[in-house]
């Protein structure tokens, strides 16, 4: 079953990375190949160290890291059961080497590799990836990202401390891994491949109270030395890894307080991965040259811009009037001049959201929100059918949104847009614990938002953003009709026939405009001039294994 | 003396429990926005259950007054708690982090205290020379620079462009593994910029004021020379207030030099306890201030004992201090 799921994943995935870089205006070699793609590694090079920027992570272990920094480290450290394609996002073995799921998918068992050693030098075994998942559940680490686990059974009654045990997690052998899930999910497989679910070796784990800091992992690469904090984290090469052998020696990720420093220091020439200053993109661009797919960093071609699983929207508090009222959902949804705002803030680089699903996801279609465009004419309109023709009677609404990055240049526009459609608003720019709270209290007219993706399944934001019972549904929309259907979708065997039933979902949403989208995220980045194929997936994880050094 | 430095001491007493209890009523709900937390996550909301047990892992469901004296019970054994935020030992991050920050501190302290008093004493003695306007031009527009600027401004130079030159070039980030001089040169001189020029500007006009007094007159009757009695008489005399700058500007460098830190990566405090603040990570913020009081009372303290040394009309212990 796996094996048709991926191919017909990898045709998909293919088509749409043809057209989307056809739109792009650049062209690659896209080849089907399950066990991923390397890149284009011709002349490649063993030794140096490569060196990225990252702030202080909250957390680099598997356990516990929620933020892109900890999950960079965590994939140098650890393979998951499967992996992503660094540019497709379609999954391939990993520390699995097959597997197979039951006839509705509710059942899944894992080959684990055989012979492939931790950092330590102890075989990973089917067990360590139950030990793993128990502890991320466990309610003493308290961990926030326990959720990536809520489809396995037994998951809620571990975090709720009625079991000390993962029910649904069985080791049946040393290297067969059976999981049984809640309900049917033939998505599960994609689940298992985020960087955080990963094996670890109990025995170093309990011999260390510091593991966490100094971890020892089953990936490419291991730790130099234990974490050294606010300054930066070293691993080297894993010479003992079963997979590709990375090029590089190892990799030095420098912690800094600052994107604005880090990039002083790229042009020192003390950086090989860094942030592009906000408003620095045409000059950088000239400077170090575009990278043809936006993905993929190499001499000249070192700007990175391509599109990432994420979205920015305009949060509307849906229990609220008049936002309760579909039509005034609709005239802000319409009167939101997206590209004006990509324009200003990112020299055009991220692309205007036309749903909450971004192209490059599998079982993307254009125009699923047919109103999620930039039209003052028909926003007009439906405010006057909302019953506040020109905006009279309307009342002054707020803003809010945490102050400090881009933001506070987002909303301004976003106010002169609702401003010429007839609607008063004041910006509420507060600090990010005051944004917080007022999100959970409900204290909001319209608030910033953003999603990024974790697995790269439309499902991951359709169920999590606007189920009505899910956490962070935070605009409290609630549709029986939506709900219905977002499950239905999520239990559908078939690929095709499940993606088309996700299409629909998300058609509901462009019926009733929960929310306005406005961009979806894209890469702001840029690679050294001695980087060569160093490829920074749409899911903001990097190939460590497939770039070299080239001084 | 002996018996002022111990009154000193036993008066920190209250204003430390002033400090920690002002800090504690911080954390009551509805007096601050925010909630600890609710910061852990990003956008991602965390589940009800999830919360639940955060908020008793780091024992939020206590009433505040039991909190707080779980806290003093805690600290009475140098145990500071545990970050909500980063999942490490407060005691352990200060243990670590305050070194770094005392020791940009003591570099930029001794360039005002070399720097500063030096170009003072030069425009004095040498009052409406070439070097005096020079000295006292160049402090007008230092202060005047924001500091983040001229840290950048240096970094650009000595960093980027010196090594784009061939020419020999400084590092601009972090403080070097292990830890050297040549990362202390740019953040200590940034750190110390306004101060030294503020130094110098007072030592000047000390020894100006100074050099009017009577005493003097006399030290230059008896026949002393020059030098002699700059370095005897003037300059001692003059020294009192700028200890007194230098004093609390080393007291304010050790709670952290947030825009210094930011700029030139060094992780010292402040940037911590600023983080801390916004995080509403409160063992951090209540730690970092507690170790700043006592850091900062501690200086008062010994600048108070140097009057007595500068000056011997200064006594202190008498039934009038």
């Amino acid at each position: 079953m796996s094996n048709r799921f991926r191919s017909t994943i990898a045709i998909v995935l293919a088509i749409a990375l043809v057209a989307s870089l056809a739109a792009l205006g650049g062209c690659t070699n896209s080849e089907d190949n399950t066990e991923g793609t390397t890149g284009d590694t011709e002349g490649a090079v063993k030794g140096g160290t490569l060196s990225q920027f990252i702030v202080e992570p909250f957390a680099i272990t598997p356990t516990l890291a929620y933020e892109s920094e900890g999950i960079y480290i965590v994939s140098a450290l650890f393979d998951s059961l499967v992996e992503y394609d660094p540019i497709t996002s379609e999954i391939g073995p990993a520390a699995a080497e097959s597997w197979s799921a039951n006839e509705d998918a509710s059942v899944w068992t894992f080959k684990i590799r055989q012979g492939a050693k931790f950092h330590n030098g102890t075989e990973v075994k089917a067990g360590d990836f139950k030990y793993a998942w128990e502890r991320m559940l466990d309610p003493e680490m308290a961990s926030e990202i326990s959720y990536h686990l809520l489809s396995v059974k037994g998951a809620t009654e571990m975090l709720d401390g009625a079991a000390t045990e993962l029910e649904g997690v069985k080791a049946l052998d040393d290297y067969t891994l059976e999981v049984t899930l809640v309900e049917p999910y033939p998505d599960f497989e994609l689940v298992v491949g985020h960087p955080c679910l990963g094996p670890l070796p109990k025995d170093a784990v309990e011999a260390d109270p510091k593991f966490d800091e100094n971890l020892v992992g089953n990936g490419p690469f291991k730790m130099a030395e234990p974490w050294a904090h606010d300054q930066y984290v070293k691993v080297v090469r894993n010479d003992d890894y079963y997979g590709d052998e990375p090029n590089v020696d190892g990799i030095e990720f420098k912690i800094f307080k600052d994107a604005e420093t880090a990039f002083l220091e790229f042009e020192a020439g003390n950086l090989d991965f860094t942030e592009i200053p906000a408003g620095r993109l045409g000059d950088v661009t000239a400077k170090y040259g575009a990278s043809p797919d936006g993905y993929t960093g190499n001499p000249d071609e070192q700007v990175l811009t391509g599109p990432e699983l994420g979205i920015y929207y305009a949060n509307i508090n849906n229990t609220k009037p008049p936002f309760d009222n579909v039509k005034v959902r609709e005239a802000i949804c319409l009167a939101i001049n997206r590209q004006a705002i990509s324009d200003a803030l990112f020299d055009g680089s991220r692309k205007p959201a036309d749903s909450v699903s971004p192209a490059g996801i599998l079982g993307y279609e254009p125009g699923m929100w047919p109103e999620s465009r930039y039209d003052v004419a028909a926003a007009k309109d439906a405010l006057e059918a909302a019953g506040y023709p020109g905006g009279e009677g309307f009342p002054t609404i707020k803003l809010l949104f945490n102050s400090g990055s881009y933001h506070d240049q987002v909303w301004q526009l976003v106010q002169a847009d609702l401003k010429t459609i007839g609607i008063n608003s004041e910006l509420e720019s507060v600090e990010w614990a005051v944004y917080k709270d007022k999100l959970k209290k409900k204290e909001f007219d319209i608030a910033r938002y953003g999603w990024v993706y974790d697995y790269p399944i439309m499902e991951n934001a359709l169920y999590a953003l606007f189920y009505s019972t899910s956490a962070d549904n935070q605009s409290y929309y609630a549709s029986a009709e939506y709900d219905a259907q977002v499950k239905k979708a999520r239990n559908t065997l078939d690929l095709q026939e499940r993606l088309a039933g996700m299409r629909d979902a998300e058609k509901i949403l462009g019926k009733d405009m929960p929310v306005a989208p406005i961009m979806f995220y894209s890469h702001f980045d840029l690679t050294s001039s001695r980087v060569n194929n160093f490829r920074y997936s749409p899911m903001n994880i990097p190939d460590y294994s497939h770039c070299w050094i080239a001084e | 003396m002996l018996k002022y430095v111990a009154r000193r001491i036993l008066q920190m007493i209250p204003v430390f429990f002033g400090v920690t209890i002002v800090l504690f009523i911080l954390r009551a709900p509805g007096v601050l926005p925010g909630d600890p937390i609710e910061m852990l996550t990003g956008d991602r909301v965390i589940s009800e259950t999830t919360y639940n047990q955060l908020v008793s892992k780091h024992g939020l469901d206590q009433p505040l007054t039991t909190q707080y004296v779980t806290y003093m019970k805690n600290l009475a054994r140098g145990d500071l708690g545990q970050s909500y935020k980063k999942n490490r030992s407060v005691t352990e991050i200060f243990v670590e982090k305050y070194p770094y920050t005392a020791r940009l501190a003591l570099a930029a302290i001794l360039i005002e205290v070399v720097i500063g008093i030096g170009v003072g004493i030069i425009s004095a003695v040498k009052r409406y020379s070439f070097w005096d306007v020079a000295g006292t031009l160049s402090t007008s527009i230092l202060v005047s620079l924001p500091v983040f600027w001229l840290g950048m401004l240096m970094q650009i130079l000595f960093g980027v462009y010196f090594k784009k030159w061939g020419l020999p070039y400084l590092p601009i980030s972090g403080m070097g593994n292990p830890p050297d001089l040549a990362h202390l040169i740019l953040p200590a001189i940034t750190l110390a910029s306004v101060s030294t020029a503020y130094v110098a500007r007072i030592m000047r006009s000390q020894m100006i004021d100074v050099s009017q007094q009577d005493y003097i007159r006399t030290a230059e009757a008896k026949g002393l020379s020059g030098g002699a009695v700059v370095r005897r008489h003037s300059l001692k005399n003059a020294l009192i207030p700028v200890v007194t700058f230098i004093g609390i500007d080393l007291g304010a460098m050790l709670a952290g030099a947030i825009l210094t830190e930011t700029v030139f990566n060094w992780p010292g405090i402040g940037y911590e306890i600023y983080l801390a603040i916004i995080a509403r990570d409160w063992p951090i913020v209540t730690g970092g201030v507690v170790i700043v009081v006592i850091a900062y009372m501690f200086i008062n303290l010994l600048v108070d004992i140097s009057y007595a040394f500068l000056d011997p009309r200064i006594r202190y212990g008498g039934e009038a201090a």
